[in-house]
Protein backbone atom coordinates (compact mmCIF):
# COMPACT_ATOMS: atom_id res chain seq x y z
CA UNK A 1 0.00 0.00 0.00
CA UNK A 2 1.36 3.11 -0.93
CA UNK A 3 1.58 5.85 1.63
CA UNK A 4 -0.17 9.08 1.26
CA UNK A 5 1.71 12.32 2.16
CA UNK A 6 1.01 15.54 2.75
CA UNK A 7 2.92 15.99 -1.13
CA UNK A 8 -0.34 13.64 -2.33
CA UNK A 9 -3.15 16.28 -0.98
CA UNK A 10 -1.02 19.57 -2.33
CA UNK A 11 -0.54 17.82 -5.74
CA UNK A 12 -4.28 16.76 -5.64
CA UNK A 13 -5.34 20.79 -5.33
CA UNK A 14 -2.41 21.98 -7.60
CA UNK A 15 -3.98 19.76 -10.14
CA UNK A 16 -7.34 20.61 -9.14
CA UNK A 17 -6.30 24.49 -9.42
CA UNK A 18 -5.11 24.23 -12.55
CA UNK A 19 -7.90 22.48 -14.12
CA UNK A 20 -9.85 25.23 -12.46
CA UNK A 21 -8.01 27.91 -13.70
CA UNK A 22 -9.09 27.12 -17.45
CA UNK A 23 -12.34 27.08 -16.16
CA UNK A 24 -14.39 30.05 -18.99
CA UNK A 25 -15.10 33.18 -16.67
CA UNK A 26 -18.64 33.51 -17.15
CA UNK A 27 -18.68 30.15 -15.43
CA UNK A 28 -16.75 31.09 -12.41
CA UNK A 29 -19.04 33.85 -11.70
CA UNK A 30 -22.14 31.82 -11.42
CA UNK A 31 -19.72 29.51 -9.22
CA UNK A 32 -19.34 32.78 -7.18
CA UNK A 33 -23.01 33.20 -7.06
CA UNK A 34 -23.61 29.75 -6.48
CA UNK A 35 -21.42 29.92 -3.18
CA UNK A 36 -22.90 33.11 -1.71
CA UNK A 37 -26.46 31.59 -2.06
CA UNK A 38 -25.63 28.55 0.33
CA UNK A 39 -23.28 30.22 2.21
CA UNK A 40 -26.79 32.49 2.76
CA UNK A 41 -28.49 29.37 3.52
CA UNK A 42 -26.06 27.92 6.02
CA UNK A 43 -26.58 31.25 7.88
CA UNK A 44 -29.81 30.85 8.40
CA UNK A 45 -29.65 27.67 8.99
CA UNK A 46 -27.91 27.97 12.14
CA UNK A 47 -29.69 31.33 13.10
CA UNK A 48 -33.01 29.23 13.23
CA UNK A 49 -30.88 26.21 15.38
CA UNK A 50 -30.13 29.04 17.69
CA UNK A 51 -33.50 31.10 18.36
CA UNK A 52 -35.99 27.98 17.12
CA UNK A 53 -38.15 27.69 14.43
CA UNK A 54 -41.03 30.63 15.06
CA UNK A 55 -41.54 32.05 12.95
CA UNK A 56 -41.35 29.08 10.65
CA UNK A 57 -42.56 30.55 6.81
CA UNK A 58 -39.97 33.09 7.28
CA UNK A 59 -37.42 30.92 7.78
CA UNK A 60 -38.59 28.73 5.05
CA UNK A 61 -38.90 31.55 2.71
CA UNK A 62 -35.10 32.99 3.58
CA UNK A 63 -33.71 29.51 3.02
CA UNK A 64 -36.09 28.68 -0.10
CA UNK A 65 -35.22 31.77 -1.36
CA UNK A 66 -31.01 31.22 -1.49
CA UNK A 67 -31.78 27.11 -2.27
CA UNK A 68 -33.88 28.39 -5.25
CA UNK A 69 -31.65 30.83 -6.50
CA UNK A 70 -28.46 28.40 -5.89
CA UNK A 71 -30.51 25.51 -8.30
CA UNK A 72 -31.40 28.08 -11.00
CA UNK A 73 -27.91 29.13 -11.11
CA UNK A 74 -26.54 25.98 -11.43
CA UNK A 75 -29.26 24.83 -14.05
CA UNK A 76 -28.01 28.43 -16.08
CA UNK A 77 -24.69 27.14 -15.38
CA UNK A 78 -25.25 23.13 -17.26
CA UNK A 79 -26.88 25.31 -20.29
CA UNK A 80 -24.48 27.76 -21.39
CA UNK A 81 -20.97 25.31 -20.18
CA UNK A 82 -19.86 24.93 -24.07
CA UNK A 83 -18.30 21.56 -23.47
CA UNK A 84 -22.06 20.40 -22.57
CA UNK A 85 -22.86 18.89 -25.82
CA UNK A 86 -26.89 18.32 -24.74
CA UNK A 87 -27.41 22.02 -24.77
CA UNK A 88 -24.95 23.15 -28.16
CA UNK A 89 -28.32 23.88 -29.86
CA UNK A 90 -29.52 26.66 -26.81
CA UNK A 91 -28.45 30.17 -27.41
CA UNK A 92 -26.94 31.22 -24.08
CA UNK A 93 -28.98 34.48 -24.19
CA UNK A 94 -32.17 32.55 -24.64
CA UNK A 95 -30.55 30.28 -21.46
CA UNK A 96 -30.26 33.50 -19.53
CA UNK A 97 -33.67 35.03 -20.51
CA UNK A 98 -35.49 31.51 -18.63
CA UNK A 99 -32.73 32.20 -15.84
CA UNK A 100 -34.04 35.95 -15.09
CA UNK A 101 -37.64 34.65 -15.71
CA UNK A 102 -37.34 31.56 -13.11
CA UNK A 103 -35.67 34.22 -10.59
CA UNK A 104 -38.33 36.56 -11.09
CA UNK A 105 -41.43 34.22 -10.31
CA UNK A 106 -39.10 32.44 -7.66
CA UNK A 107 -39.00 36.07 -5.35
CA UNK A 108 -42.42 36.51 -6.22
CA UNK A 109 -43.34 33.49 -4.45
CA UNK A 110 -40.66 34.20 -1.45
CA UNK A 111 -42.44 37.68 -0.92
CA UNK A 112 -45.89 36.19 -1.05
CA UNK A 113 -44.62 33.43 1.55
CA UNK A 114 -42.39 35.68 3.58
CA UNK A 115 -44.18 37.59 6.20
CA UNK B 1 -93.59 33.22 40.01
CA UNK B 2 -92.16 29.52 39.08
CA UNK B 3 -92.13 27.43 41.84
CA UNK B 4 -91.09 24.01 41.58
CA UNK B 5 -92.83 22.55 44.17
CA UNK B 6 -95.83 20.29 43.99
CA UNK B 7 -99.07 21.78 45.40
CA UNK B 8 -102.05 18.97 45.03
CA UNK B 9 -100.83 15.72 46.43
CA UNK B 10 -103.02 12.84 45.75
CA UNK B 11 -103.45 10.00 48.49
CA UNK B 12 -104.48 6.42 48.10
CA UNK B 13 -105.69 4.78 51.10
CA UNK B 14 -106.59 0.88 50.95
CA UNK B 15 -108.36 2.14 54.03
CA UNK B 16 -109.61 5.53 55.17
CA UNK B 17 -108.24 4.19 58.77
CA UNK B 18 -104.26 5.33 57.80
CA UNK B 19 -105.93 8.93 57.51
CA UNK B 20 -106.06 9.05 61.19
CA UNK B 21 -103.61 6.74 62.25
CA UNK B 22 -101.20 8.59 60.06
CA UNK B 23 -102.10 11.77 60.77
CA UNK B 24 -98.62 13.73 61.87
CA UNK B 25 -97.26 12.68 58.55
CA UNK B 26 -100.43 14.02 56.70
CA UNK B 27 -100.48 16.82 58.85
CA UNK B 28 -97.18 18.14 58.67
CA UNK B 29 -97.50 18.46 54.69
CA UNK B 30 -100.99 20.13 55.32
CA UNK B 31 -99.08 22.59 57.61
CA UNK B 32 -96.26 23.23 54.66
CA UNK B 33 -99.36 24.18 52.19
CA UNK B 34 -99.67 20.92 50.08
CA UNK B 35 -103.53 20.01 49.64
CA UNK B 36 -104.00 16.74 50.28
CA UNK B 37 -106.81 14.81 48.32
CA UNK B 38 -107.45 11.02 50.49
CA UNK B 39 -109.01 8.71 48.06
CA UNK B 40 -109.72 4.87 48.53
CA UNK B 41 -107.26 3.11 45.96
CA UNK B 42 -110.61 1.21 44.91
CA UNK B 43 -112.64 4.41 44.34
CA UNK B 44 -114.06 4.00 40.84
CA UNK B 45 -113.57 7.75 39.95
CA UNK B 46 -109.79 7.89 40.58
CA UNK B 47 -108.60 9.72 37.39
CA UNK B 48 -104.73 11.62 37.43
CA UNK B 49 -105.66 14.09 34.47
CA UNK B 50 -108.74 15.19 33.27
CA UNK B 51 -108.81 16.41 29.43
CA UNK B 52 -105.31 15.72 29.12
CA UNK B 53 -103.99 18.00 31.92
CA UNK B 54 -103.14 16.38 35.27
CA UNK B 55 -104.87 17.13 38.16
CA UNK B 56 -102.13 16.67 41.48
CA UNK B 57 -98.47 17.18 41.43
CA UNK B 58 -97.39 14.84 43.78
CA UNK B 59 -98.86 11.15 44.38
CA UNK B 60 -98.70 9.13 47.71
CA UNK B 61 -99.71 5.39 47.21
CA UNK B 62 -99.92 4.24 50.76
CA UNK B 63 -101.94 0.85 49.10
CA UNK B 64 -99.67 -1.86 49.39
CA UNK B 65 -102.72 -4.53 49.74
CA UNK B 66 -104.33 -3.68 46.47
CA UNK B 67 -104.33 -5.70 43.68
CA UNK B 68 -106.52 -3.21 40.98
CA UNK B 69 -107.18 0.35 41.36
CA UNK B 70 -110.14 2.04 40.33
CA UNK B 71 -111.38 4.01 37.98
CA UNK B 72 -109.23 4.71 35.17
CA UNK B 73 -105.88 4.37 37.10
CA UNK B 74 -103.21 1.36 36.63
CA UNK B 75 -99.04 0.63 36.31
CA UNK B 76 -98.81 2.51 33.02
CA UNK B 77 -100.42 5.58 33.80
CA UNK B 78 -98.27 6.12 37.38
CA UNK B 79 -95.64 5.47 34.97
CA UNK B 80 -96.81 8.25 32.86
CA UNK B 81 -97.23 10.05 36.24
CA UNK B 82 -93.64 10.28 37.04
CA UNK B 83 -92.16 10.49 33.17
CA UNK B 84 -94.09 13.73 33.18
CA UNK B 85 -92.18 14.66 36.16
CA UNK B 86 -94.42 14.42 39.08
CA UNK B 87 -93.42 12.95 42.22
CA UNK B 88 -94.08 9.47 43.74
CA UNK B 89 -94.07 8.31 47.13
CA UNK B 90 -94.64 4.30 46.59
CA UNK B 91 -95.26 2.54 50.40
CA UNK B 92 -95.07 -1.46 50.34
CA UNK B 93 -95.62 -3.83 53.53
CA UNK B 94 -95.72 -7.13 53.61
CA UNK B 95 -97.75 -8.86 51.39
CA UNK B 96 -97.73 -6.13 49.06
CA UNK B 97 -99.73 -6.83 46.04
CA UNK B 98 -97.92 -7.49 42.28
CA UNK B 99 -99.49 -4.36 41.41
CA UNK B 100 -97.50 -2.22 43.81
CA UNK B 101 -94.66 -4.77 42.99
CA UNK B 102 -94.61 -3.42 39.19
CA UNK B 103 -94.56 -0.06 40.16
CA UNK B 104 -91.43 -0.55 41.98
CA UNK B 105 -90.04 -2.47 39.20
CA UNK B 106 -90.81 0.32 36.93
CA UNK B 107 -88.84 2.78 39.42
CA UNK B 108 -85.50 -0.08 39.54
CA UNK B 109 -86.58 -1.72 43.13
CA UNK B 110 -87.34 -5.24 43.18
CA UNK B 111 -89.20 -5.97 46.26
CA UNK B 112 -88.48 -9.74 47.69
CA UNK B 113 -90.34 -12.19 45.93
CA UNK B 114 -91.96 -14.11 49.44
CA UNK B 115 -94.67 -12.20 50.16
CA UNK B 116 -94.48 -13.22 54.20
CA UNK B 117 -90.85 -12.22 53.72
CA UNK B 118 -90.34 -9.66 56.56
CA UNK B 119 -86.99 -7.84 57.26
CA UNK B 120 -85.43 -9.64 60.06
CA UNK B 121 -82.68 -8.15 62.87
CA UNK B 122 -81.37 -10.23 65.33
CA UNK B 123 -78.86 -7.47 66.74
CA UNK B 124 -80.25 -4.14 65.23
CA UNK B 125 -83.63 -4.74 66.21
CA UNK B 126 -85.62 -2.43 68.75
CA UNK B 127 -85.63 -3.31 72.33
CA UNK B 128 -89.82 -2.31 72.35
CA UNK B 129 -90.71 -5.08 69.73
CA UNK B 130 -92.78 -6.91 72.48
CA UNK B 131 -93.47 -9.64 69.76
CA UNK B 132 -89.74 -10.56 69.98
CA UNK B 133 -89.71 -11.88 66.37
CA UNK B 134 -86.86 -9.07 66.17
CA UNK B 135 -89.29 -7.10 62.68
CA UNK B 136 -89.34 -4.36 64.46
CA UNK B 137 -86.12 -2.67 63.08
CA UNK B 138 -84.10 0.43 64.18
CA UNK B 139 -81.83 1.56 61.59
CA UNK B 140 -79.48 3.91 61.60
CA UNK B 141 -77.70 3.77 58.26
CA UNK B 142 -78.66 6.75 56.34
CA UNK B 143 -77.14 8.30 53.74
CA UNK B 144 -74.88 11.02 53.98
CA UNK B 145 -76.41 13.67 52.01
CA UNK B 146 -77.89 16.42 53.57
CA UNK B 147 -80.11 17.53 50.79
CA UNK B 148 -81.90 14.36 50.48
CA UNK B 149 -82.16 14.30 54.42
CA UNK B 150 -82.00 18.07 55.67
CA UNK B 151 -78.63 19.57 57.29
CA UNK B 152 -79.91 18.87 60.83
CA UNK B 153 -78.83 15.07 61.69
CA UNK B 154 -80.88 12.82 62.41
CA UNK B 155 -79.62 11.32 65.97
CA UNK B 156 -82.66 8.80 66.84
CA UNK B 157 -82.40 4.89 64.86
CA UNK B 158 -85.55 5.16 62.36
CA UNK B 159 -88.07 2.39 63.27
CA UNK B 160 -89.31 0.01 60.50
CA UNK B 161 -91.21 -2.95 60.17
CA UNK B 162 -92.04 -4.41 56.61
CA UNK B 163 -90.19 -5.93 53.65
CA UNK B 164 -87.19 -5.47 52.02
CA UNK B 165 -86.24 -4.34 48.41
CA UNK B 166 -83.23 -4.57 46.78
CA UNK B 167 -81.63 -1.83 43.94
CA UNK B 168 -81.97 -3.15 40.11
CA UNK B 169 -78.33 -2.63 39.46
CA UNK B 170 -78.63 -1.66 35.74
CA UNK B 171 -80.45 1.58 37.78
CA UNK B 172 -77.75 3.69 38.18
CA UNK B 173 -80.74 6.67 39.50
CA UNK B 174 -81.73 5.20 42.46
CA UNK B 175 -80.30 4.86 45.79
CA UNK B 176 -80.64 3.87 49.17
CA UNK B 177 -81.64 6.28 51.70
CA UNK B 178 -82.11 3.85 55.08
CA UNK B 179 -79.94 0.41 54.72
CA UNK B 180 -80.64 -2.83 56.43
CA UNK B 181 -77.62 -3.48 58.64
CA UNK B 182 -75.20 -6.23 58.23
CA UNK B 183 -76.73 -8.69 60.10
CA UNK B 184 -80.07 -8.36 58.44
CA UNK B 185 -82.04 -10.67 56.20
CA UNK B 186 -85.49 -11.21 54.46
CA UNK B 187 -87.82 -14.12 55.46
CA UNK B 188 -90.99 -15.04 57.00
CA UNK B 189 -90.48 -14.43 60.68
CA UNK B 190 -93.49 -17.36 61.93
CA UNK B 191 -91.73 -20.01 59.95
CA UNK B 192 -88.51 -21.84 60.60
CA UNK B 193 -85.76 -21.00 57.40
CA UNK B 194 -85.08 -23.77 55.80
CA UNK B 195 -83.09 -22.38 52.57
CA UNK B 196 -80.78 -19.40 53.00
CA UNK B 197 -82.74 -16.29 52.34
CA UNK B 198 -82.47 -14.48 49.04
CA UNK B 199 -81.50 -11.20 50.48
CA UNK B 200 -79.30 -10.08 53.42
CA UNK B 201 -77.17 -7.86 54.90
CA UNK B 202 -76.27 -4.13 53.86
CA UNK B 203 -77.44 -5.32 50.51
CA UNK B 204 -81.37 -5.24 51.57
CA UNK B 205 -82.82 -1.85 51.20
CA UNK B 206 -85.49 -0.12 53.69
CA UNK B 207 -86.21 2.98 51.66
CA UNK B 208 -85.08 4.18 48.64
CA UNK B 209 -85.35 6.93 46.18
CA UNK B 210 -85.17 7.47 42.46
CA UNK B 211 -84.60 10.92 40.55
CA UNK B 212 -85.38 10.25 36.91
CA UNK B 213 -83.75 12.01 34.13
CA UNK B 214 -86.52 14.43 33.92
CA UNK B 215 -85.81 15.20 37.53
CA UNK B 216 -89.42 13.72 38.74
CA UNK B 217 -88.25 12.30 42.56
CA UNK B 218 -89.59 8.71 43.70
CA UNK B 219 -89.29 7.58 47.25
CA UNK B 220 -90.14 3.62 47.45
CA UNK B 221 -90.73 2.78 51.49
CA UNK B 222 -90.84 -1.12 52.42
CA UNK B 223 -93.31 -0.17 55.21
CA UNK B 224 -96.32 1.90 55.65
CA UNK B 225 -95.80 1.90 59.00
CA UNK B 226 -92.63 3.78 58.78
CA UNK B 227 -94.66 7.08 58.72
CA UNK B 228 -97.28 5.77 61.29
CA UNK B 229 -98.12 7.77 64.59
CA UNK B 230 -97.47 4.99 66.56
CA UNK B 231 -93.81 4.71 65.32
CA UNK B 232 -93.39 8.59 65.22
CA UNK B 233 -94.37 8.70 68.48
CA UNK B 234 -92.82 5.69 69.96
CA UNK B 235 -89.05 6.07 72.01
CA UNK B 236 -86.59 4.09 70.43
CA UNK B 237 -83.72 2.12 72.33
CA UNK B 238 -81.03 -0.37 69.84
CA UNK B 239 -80.63 -3.72 71.38
CA UNK B 240 -77.30 -3.52 72.90
CA UNK B 241 -76.63 0.56 72.98
CA UNK B 242 -76.94 2.55 75.87
CA UNK B 243 -78.82 5.19 74.07
CA UNK B 244 -82.41 5.71 75.27
CA UNK B 245 -84.37 7.80 73.07
CA UNK B 246 -87.83 9.99 73.87
CA UNK B 247 -88.72 9.80 70.46
CA UNK B 248 -87.73 7.62 67.12
CA UNK B 249 -86.17 9.26 64.44
CA UNK B 250 -88.90 8.56 61.91
CA UNK B 251 -90.61 12.24 62.08
CA UNK B 252 -87.83 13.70 60.87
CA UNK B 253 -86.83 10.95 58.37
CA UNK B 254 -90.90 11.42 56.80
CA UNK B 255 -90.64 15.45 57.13
CA UNK B 256 -86.97 15.66 55.46
CA UNK B 257 -87.55 13.10 52.82
CA UNK B 258 -91.40 14.39 51.83
CA UNK B 259 -89.13 17.90 51.54
CA UNK B 260 -87.02 16.40 49.04
CA UNK B 261 -89.23 14.28 46.93
CA UNK B 262 -92.01 17.14 46.79
CA UNK B 263 -89.13 19.38 45.49
CA UNK B 264 -88.90 21.67 48.29
CA UNK B 265 -85.27 21.06 48.46
CA UNK B 266 -82.25 20.32 46.13
CA UNK B 267 -83.79 21.84 42.87
CA UNK B 268 -81.94 23.89 40.97
CA UNK B 269 -82.66 26.32 37.71
CA UNK B 270 -80.10 27.63 35.97
CA UNK B 271 -79.96 30.62 33.22
CA UNK B 272 -78.43 34.00 31.77
CA UNK B 273 -75.56 32.00 30.40
CA UNK B 274 -73.30 35.03 29.24
CA UNK B 275 -69.93 34.92 27.64
CA UNK B 276 -67.80 37.34 25.59
CA UNK B 277 -64.77 38.47 25.21
CA UNK B 278 -62.31 39.73 27.69
CA UNK B 279 -62.98 43.71 28.20
CA UNK B 280 -66.00 43.30 25.69
CA UNK B 281 -69.72 42.84 27.24
CA UNK B 282 -71.37 42.16 23.91
CA UNK B 283 -71.47 38.28 22.76
CA UNK B 284 -70.33 37.83 19.84
CA UNK B 285 -71.47 35.72 17.08
CA UNK B 286 -68.02 33.80 16.53
CA UNK B 287 -65.50 33.58 18.21
CA UNK B 288 -61.66 33.03 16.85
CA UNK B 289 -59.00 30.83 17.68
CA UNK B 290 -56.80 31.55 20.37
CA UNK B 291 -59.36 34.53 21.95
CA UNK B 292 -59.58 35.28 25.68
CA UNK B 293 -62.99 35.05 26.51
CA UNK B 294 -65.58 35.14 29.97
CA UNK B 295 -68.33 33.26 30.77
CA UNK B 296 -70.68 33.41 33.62
CA UNK B 297 -73.83 31.23 34.15
CA UNK B 298 -76.33 31.98 37.13
CA UNK B 299 -77.54 29.12 39.44
CA UNK B 300 -80.41 29.42 42.27
CA UNK B 301 -81.40 26.94 44.49
CA UNK B 302 -85.06 26.74 45.42
CA UNK B 303 -84.97 26.62 49.33
CA UNK B 304 -89.22 25.84 49.74
CA UNK B 305 -90.51 29.73 49.12
CA UNK B 306 -87.78 31.73 47.54
CA UNK B 307 -84.85 30.70 44.67
CA UNK B 308 -81.71 31.27 46.56
CA UNK B 309 -78.25 31.74 45.15
CA UNK B 310 -76.78 28.26 44.78
CA UNK B 311 -73.17 27.87 46.54
CA UNK B 312 -70.69 25.55 45.55
CA UNK B 313 -67.16 25.30 44.18
CA UNK B 314 -67.52 22.03 41.61
CA UNK B 315 -69.97 23.30 38.67
CA UNK B 316 -67.55 22.74 35.24
CA UNK B 317 -68.01 24.46 31.90
CA UNK B 318 -67.15 22.56 29.17
CA UNK B 319 -66.08 24.11 25.71
CA UNK B 320 -66.82 21.17 23.61
CA UNK B 321 -66.80 20.08 19.87
CA UNK B 322 -67.58 16.36 20.09
CA UNK B 323 -65.06 15.96 23.41
CA UNK B 324 -64.81 18.60 25.78
CA UNK B 325 -61.46 20.60 24.43
CA UNK B 326 -61.63 22.95 27.63
CA UNK B 327 -63.28 22.23 31.08
CA UNK B 328 -63.04 24.22 33.56
CA UNK B 329 -64.63 24.89 37.12
CA UNK B 330 -66.41 27.66 37.92
CA UNK B 331 -65.82 30.12 40.65
CA UNK B 332 -69.24 31.78 42.53
CA UNK B 333 -69.59 35.25 43.63
CA UNK B 334 -71.85 33.53 46.55
CA UNK B 335 -74.66 35.74 44.83
CA UNK B 336 -75.55 32.80 41.80
CA UNK B 337 -73.52 33.94 39.84
CA UNK B 338 -71.03 31.34 38.45
CA UNK B 339 -67.82 33.01 36.17
CA UNK B 340 -64.60 31.55 34.46
CA UNK B 341 -62.23 32.98 31.33
CA UNK B 342 -60.43 30.93 29.53
CA UNK B 343 -58.87 30.74 25.66
CA UNK B 344 -60.51 29.45 23.03
CA UNK B 345 -58.21 26.93 21.96
CA UNK B 346 -56.01 26.66 18.65
CA UNK B 347 -58.63 24.56 16.85
CA UNK B 348 -61.67 26.09 14.89
CA UNK B 349 -64.97 24.59 14.22
CA UNK B 350 -68.63 24.28 15.80
CA UNK B 351 -68.17 24.29 19.70
CA UNK B 352 -70.70 24.17 22.57
CA UNK B 353 -70.30 25.75 26.05
CA UNK B 354 -71.58 22.84 28.19
CA UNK B 355 -72.87 23.08 32.02
CA UNK B 356 -73.59 19.60 33.21
CA UNK B 357 -74.35 19.16 36.66
CA UNK B 358 -75.53 16.18 38.07
CA UNK B 359 -74.87 16.03 41.72
CA UNK B 360 -76.03 13.53 44.35
CA UNK B 361 -79.72 14.70 45.21
CA UNK B 362 -80.31 17.79 43.09
CA UNK B 363 -81.66 18.19 39.93
CA UNK B 364 -79.46 17.56 37.29
CA UNK B 365 -78.70 20.83 35.34
CA UNK B 366 -78.02 20.31 31.39
CA UNK B 367 -77.40 23.77 29.63
CA UNK B 368 -75.57 24.42 26.28
CA UNK B 369 -75.16 26.91 23.94
CA UNK B 370 -73.31 26.89 20.17
CA UNK B 371 -70.86 29.48 18.74
CA UNK B 372 -68.86 29.01 16.36
CA UNK B 373 -64.98 29.45 16.10
CA UNK B 374 -63.18 30.71 13.23
CA UNK B 375 -59.38 30.61 12.68
CA UNK B 376 -57.08 33.61 11.96
CA UNK B 377 -58.40 35.60 8.69
CA UNK B 378 -55.26 36.58 6.67
CA UNK B 379 -54.89 40.17 7.81
CA UNK B 380 -54.39 38.95 11.65
CA UNK B 381 -51.73 37.15 11.32
CA UNK B 382 -48.69 38.92 13.32
CA UNK B 383 -46.10 40.97 10.84
CA UNK B 384 -42.49 42.49 10.87
CA UNK B 385 -41.59 40.17 13.91
CA UNK B 386 -37.86 40.89 15.04
CA UNK B 387 -36.80 37.33 15.21
CA UNK B 388 -37.54 37.16 11.49
CA UNK B 389 -35.43 40.02 10.27
CA UNK B 390 -32.70 37.55 9.40
CA UNK B 391 -34.56 35.86 7.16
CA UNK B 392 -36.07 39.07 5.38
CA UNK B 393 -32.42 40.18 4.93
CA UNK B 394 -31.51 36.98 3.52
CA UNK B 395 -34.36 37.70 1.07
CA UNK B 396 -33.43 40.67 0.08
CA UNK B 397 -30.07 40.10 -0.22
CA UNK B 398 -30.60 37.43 -2.41
CA UNK B 399 -32.39 39.57 -4.39
CA UNK B 400 -29.95 42.14 -4.57
CA UNK B 401 -27.13 39.11 -5.29
CA UNK B 402 -29.29 38.22 -8.39
CA UNK B 403 -29.26 41.98 -9.52
CA UNK B 404 -25.43 42.69 -9.26
CA UNK B 405 -24.88 38.81 -10.87
CA UNK B 406 -26.81 39.30 -13.74
CA UNK B 407 -25.07 42.61 -14.22
CA UNK B 408 -21.85 41.35 -13.69
CA UNK B 409 -22.41 38.45 -15.90
CA UNK B 410 -23.68 39.98 -18.67
CA UNK B 411 -21.17 43.05 -19.07
CA UNK B 412 -17.66 40.56 -17.61
CA UNK B 413 -15.95 40.46 -21.18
Amino acid sequence: MVKSTSKDAQDLFHSLHSAYTATPTNLKIIDLYVCFAVFTALIQVAYMALVGSFPFNSFLSGVLSCIGTAVLAVCLRIQVNKENKEFKDLAPERAFADFVLCNLVLHLVIINFLG
Amino acid sequence: VDNPTDRRVLVLLDDLSLKSSHSIFFNTLKSRGFDLDFKLAEDSKLALQRYGQYLYDGLIIFAPSTERFGGSLDSKSIADFVDSGRDLILSADTAASDLIRGIATECGVDFDEDSSAMVIDHTSFSVSDVDGDHTLIAADDLVKSDVILGKTKIEAPVLFRGVAHSLNPTNNLVLKVLSASPSAYSANPSSKLSSPPQLTGSSISLVSVMQARNNARVVISGSVQLFSDRLIRSGVQKAGSPNQYEKSGNEQFVTELSKWVFHERGHLKAGNLVHHRVGETDEPAIYRIKDDLEFSVEIYEWSGKSWEPYVANDVQVQFYMMSPYVLKTLSTDKKGLFHTSFKVPDVYGVFQFKVEYEKLGYTTLSLSKQIPVRPYRHNEYERFIPTAYPYYGACFTTMAGFFVFSFVYLYHK
